[in-house]
């Protein structure tokens, strides 16, 4: 057995052993293990290895850990949602006025109150799914070429490690429906995402919160920017200052 | 209370003690396990809306693998080396030296030497009974891979025990 190399039979017996198998692929499986010597070594190694590890400890959530989590989630502000509003505020108009009204946001270019939603959304998806980061490198000639082949935008890409903004990478993602490249930058344990799509002539919403993060939009060049993070207020200023002072 | 922490209190908090165990042992430190799954349970908390049903402690997991992998990114860029001091400062604490035996400290540090991706498949496996698709969802690796890795880790194990016996 080459060491980096499972032969398939191997692998199906370890399925087999992690009850993975059921009906006749378990069956399949048993009767071949009765008759191959290598997957019966197999079998003892998983073995020896369950055992030792049955002894180990499973930990659990330490009593001041869990209080600690509660707390946080206490500060957490309790949340606005935009969709129950706006099915609250169309509920007392007419059909037709509601009509009307859906048409209008379907032909205007992503309004206003759907774009905070949506950075934060794309923000909070990056950061739950590991796709967080999809060229990881913190030097911009890496990132900038990466974004230009893949995004088709190139938006100015500078590493403010120096004022405690690291460079960490970049990503593909969608902003109410169309693609934006978003450079990632680290400051702490905190992660903040600086999107960036072509500028259609559409308005900006001001600084807000969303999901918990905060969010800032402007424009410059033929570009529209959006920073998103959970940073204190300050230090999202400060990332926000300096990505906005920034040149091709 | 909000519906929003209804529900997550409900949901996603009975898992607090596998996010805890998961952080704990791919970190291997229990002040890291603890910043970690503080960082999680937030980062859950506040992506709960976007949460589509289904399993929620893989869901959770997933959360709190990323939140060790980016911790560890951290202390890269602090210029920490992680595999010492976890190995080194497997600590006095109270409630750990109680239960860490000879053994379990034995085989902490032989998990400990192996590679990421073979230790965090095992670690989901062995210690946190998951089935392979579960795995394959948390760590984002295909089935077959999640199959190799785990293989290898236990044919890597089983090295390390025999050496060390």
């Amino acid at each position: 057995m080459s060491p980096d190399h499972f032969a398939d039979h191997l692998l199906n017996t370890q399925s087999y052993l992690d009850g993975e198998l059921t009906g006749a692929e378990a069956a399949e499986a048993e009767r071949h293990l009765q008759t191959c010597a290598e997957c019966q070594a197999f079998a003892a190694t998983a073995a020896d290895v369950s055992d030792a590890l049955r002894k180990a400890p499973r930990y659990t959530a330490p009593a001041p850990l869990r209080a600690a989590v509660l707390a946080r989630l206490d500060k957490e502000p309790v949340r606005f949602s935009p969709r129950s509003f706006w099915l609250g505020a169309a509920g007392g108009a007419g059909a037709s006025a509601l009509a009307a009204g859906f048409t209008l946001m379907l032909m205007l270019p992503p309004s206003i109150a759907t774009l905070t939603q949506s950075v934060a959304d794309a923000h909070a998806r990056a950061l739950t799914s590991g796709h967080a980061i999809m060229v990881a490198s913190s030097n911009h000639h890496t990132v900038k070429p990466w974004l230009a082949a893949h995004a088709g935008l190139s938006p100015p890409v500078t590493d403010f490690a120096d004022a405690g903004f690291t460079l960490t990478g970049g990503r593909l993602d969608e902003v109410a429906g169309r693609t934006a490249a978003v450079i990632t930058y680290a400051h702490g344990n905190h992660e903040v995402d600086l999107f960036a799509w072509p500028d259609r002539g559409a308005g900006l919403p001001e600084s807000g919160m969303a999901l918990g993060f905060r969010t800032a939009f402007w424009k410059s060049g033929d570009m529209d920017f959006a920073a998103v993070s959970d940073m204190d207020q300050a230090a999202f200023r400060k990332f926000v200052m300096l990505a906005r002072s920034q040149r091709e | 209370m909000d519906d929003r922490r209804r529900r997550f209190e409900a949901q996603a908090l009975p898992h607090l003690d596998a996010a805890y165990n998961l952080a704990r042992w791919l970190s291997r430190s229990p002040a890291d396990a603890d910043d970690i799954v503080q960082d999680a349970m937030l980062r859950a908390f506040r992506a709960f809306d976007g949460f589509r049903g289904g399993d929620v402690r893989a869901w959770l997991l997933t959360i709190v693998r990323n939140c060790w992998l980016s911790a560890g990114r951290a202390k890269q860029r602090r210029g920490h080396t992680v595999l010492e001091d976890s190995i080194v400062d497997a600590g006095p604490d109270p409630e750990e030296t109680a239960i860490q035996t000879g053994h379990a400290r034995r085989l902490e540090a032989m998990i400990a030497r192996l590679p990421d991706d073979f230790r965090e498949v095992l670690i989901l496996r062995e210690l946190q009974d998951l089935s392979y698709r579960e795995i394959a969802e948390i760590t984002g690796a295909p089935i077959g891979t999640v199959m190799s890795r785990l293989a290898r880790a236990r044919t890597m194990l089983r090295e390390f025990v025999k050496e060390g016996a």
